[in-house]
């Protein structure tokens, strides 16, 4: 067999799996059955949030490594629920190492995604029932509805503009949805600013960071745990300080 | 009777159809939609009955927590999904933007409150969610346990 190839494939995966926001233990464990599932006596895994380390022993005794460096990245369920079967497919069918490569690249192409405007749909429907939810009147929904597909396209083409930054990328969106929000209720349209800037400001909120760091903290990866609560805390400081000098920045004009 | 619909049934509802909103950003496609959306309003009703305090989120996190597993189950797919929508309206947002304006105000006293109070709630809602499924899954193991794992 070979090992350099399976080593390959078994990385591609975790590198999938990793980056659509698996759980540490889950692309541990899903490198390890496979290798596993390979022959592979003992693999060594090793991942922490932004990179992967794989380490075998062939049968004659040559080690193999290789590590693979995470880039940021979002939040993709349905490429998560497809690594994961397809990983158990493979634990549990062992095919021939090409196709099992084949079947782990088309992963990716083959994967259904929302269209740019299905996914800024979403950015304005979630903070308009948000806003409903904490008590805003009609007006309101409708103004969050129009901020959160303004903080959407922030969010989804500003990345080239603000840089890879996640700090200050949260900074600037938090500052465009309390200054757009603020604007609403200068012109009219809303009533209540407080609570259609908290509706908006739901979409930036650090829940994925905070469930994920959770979920690594109690299955026994205390270093991801940490560093996605710290993660958690800092965009919380940077919705903070973005609202802030969104809101200060409209009462200035 | 309208007392009950305008205090928690609507919310409920909106807070149900804000998290089936969230699906698209996260990309669920067909039956998890509405799995997520449901158990975004459900977790919101327990925290409303439960007269939103911490000890409510606690509680709404746990239940949150538990149908999330069933589903993961029934489903045969990862939690991740249903637990991240589903706990997304009870993250205290609000809290800080409300922590935020008392410190650019000057008013200490009600920063602090607000602040503390805003970690209390993250930190009954991880705790909550986690000691839920830890109990679910000690209770109900998944996959005989994996005695070769590493680290």
């Amino acid at each position: 067999m070979d090992y350099d190839k399976l080593l390959d494939m078994a990385t591609d995966m975790g590198y999938q799996l990793m980056y659509s926001g698996a759980e540490i233990y889950r692309v541990e464990e899903s490198i390890f059955r496979l290798l596993l599932a390979y022959g592979l006596n003992e693999p060594q895994v090793f991942a922490i949030p932004n990179a992967i380390i794989v380490s075998v022993t062939t049968p004659e005794g040559h080690a193999i490594t290789r590590m693979r460096r995470i880039p940021s990245h979002g939040t993709d369920i349905e490429l998560l629920e497809r690594c994961n079967s397809l990983c158990r497919q493979l634990c549990s069918q062992v095919p021939p190492l090409d196709e099992a490569q084949q079947s782990v690249s088309t992963l990716v192409r083959d994967l259904p995604q929302y269209s740019p405007s299905q996914v800024l749909m979403g950015y304005g429907l979630a903070p308009a029932f948000f806003t409903a939810m904490f008590g805003g009147s009609m007006r309101d929904t409708l103004c969050a509805l129009i901020c959160g597909v303004i903080v959407g396209v922030c969010q989804i083409y500003g990345g080239r503009l603000l840089g890879a930054n996640g700090f200050f990328r949260t900074v600037v969106c938090s500052a465009v949805a309390a200054l757009t929000s603020y604007w609403t209720v200068q012109l009219g349209l809303g009533d209540n600013v407080d609570s259609i800037i908290i509706g908006v400001l739901m979409l930036l909120v650090p829940g994925v960071a905070l469930t994920n760091a959770m979920r690594e903290i109690m299955a026994g990866d205390i270093v991801s745990g940490l560093s996605r609560t710290a993660e958690a805390i800092l965009v919380a400081s940077a919705i903070a300080l973005g609202a802030a000098l969104g809101l200060g920045a409209g009462q200035l004009f | 009777m309208n007392e009950v619909i305008q205090n928690y049934a609507l919310p409920s509802l909106w807070a149900a159809l804000a998290s089936f909103g969230f699906t698209y950003i996260y990309n669920i496609h067909g039956f998890g939609k509405i799995i997520c959306g449901f158990g975004g309003g459900m977790g919101w009703l327990v925290y409303l009955l439960g007269g939103s305090t911490i000890w409510s989120g606690f509680v709404a996190a746990a239940v949150i927590g538990v149908f999330s597993e069933i589903m993961a189950r029934v489903r045969r797919s990862p939690v991740t999904a249903y637990l991240l929508v589903s706990l997304l309206p009870l993250v205290p947002g609000g809290g800080i933007y409300y922590a935020m304006s008392h410190c650019v105000a000057g008013e200490t006293d009600l920063f602090i409150t607000t602040l503390l109070h805003t970690f209390g709630m993250a930190a009954a809602l991880a705790v909550g969610a986690m000691l839920a499924s830890s109990l679910f899954r000690t209770i109900f193991p998944r996959f005989p346990r994996f005695t070769k794992r590493q680290g």
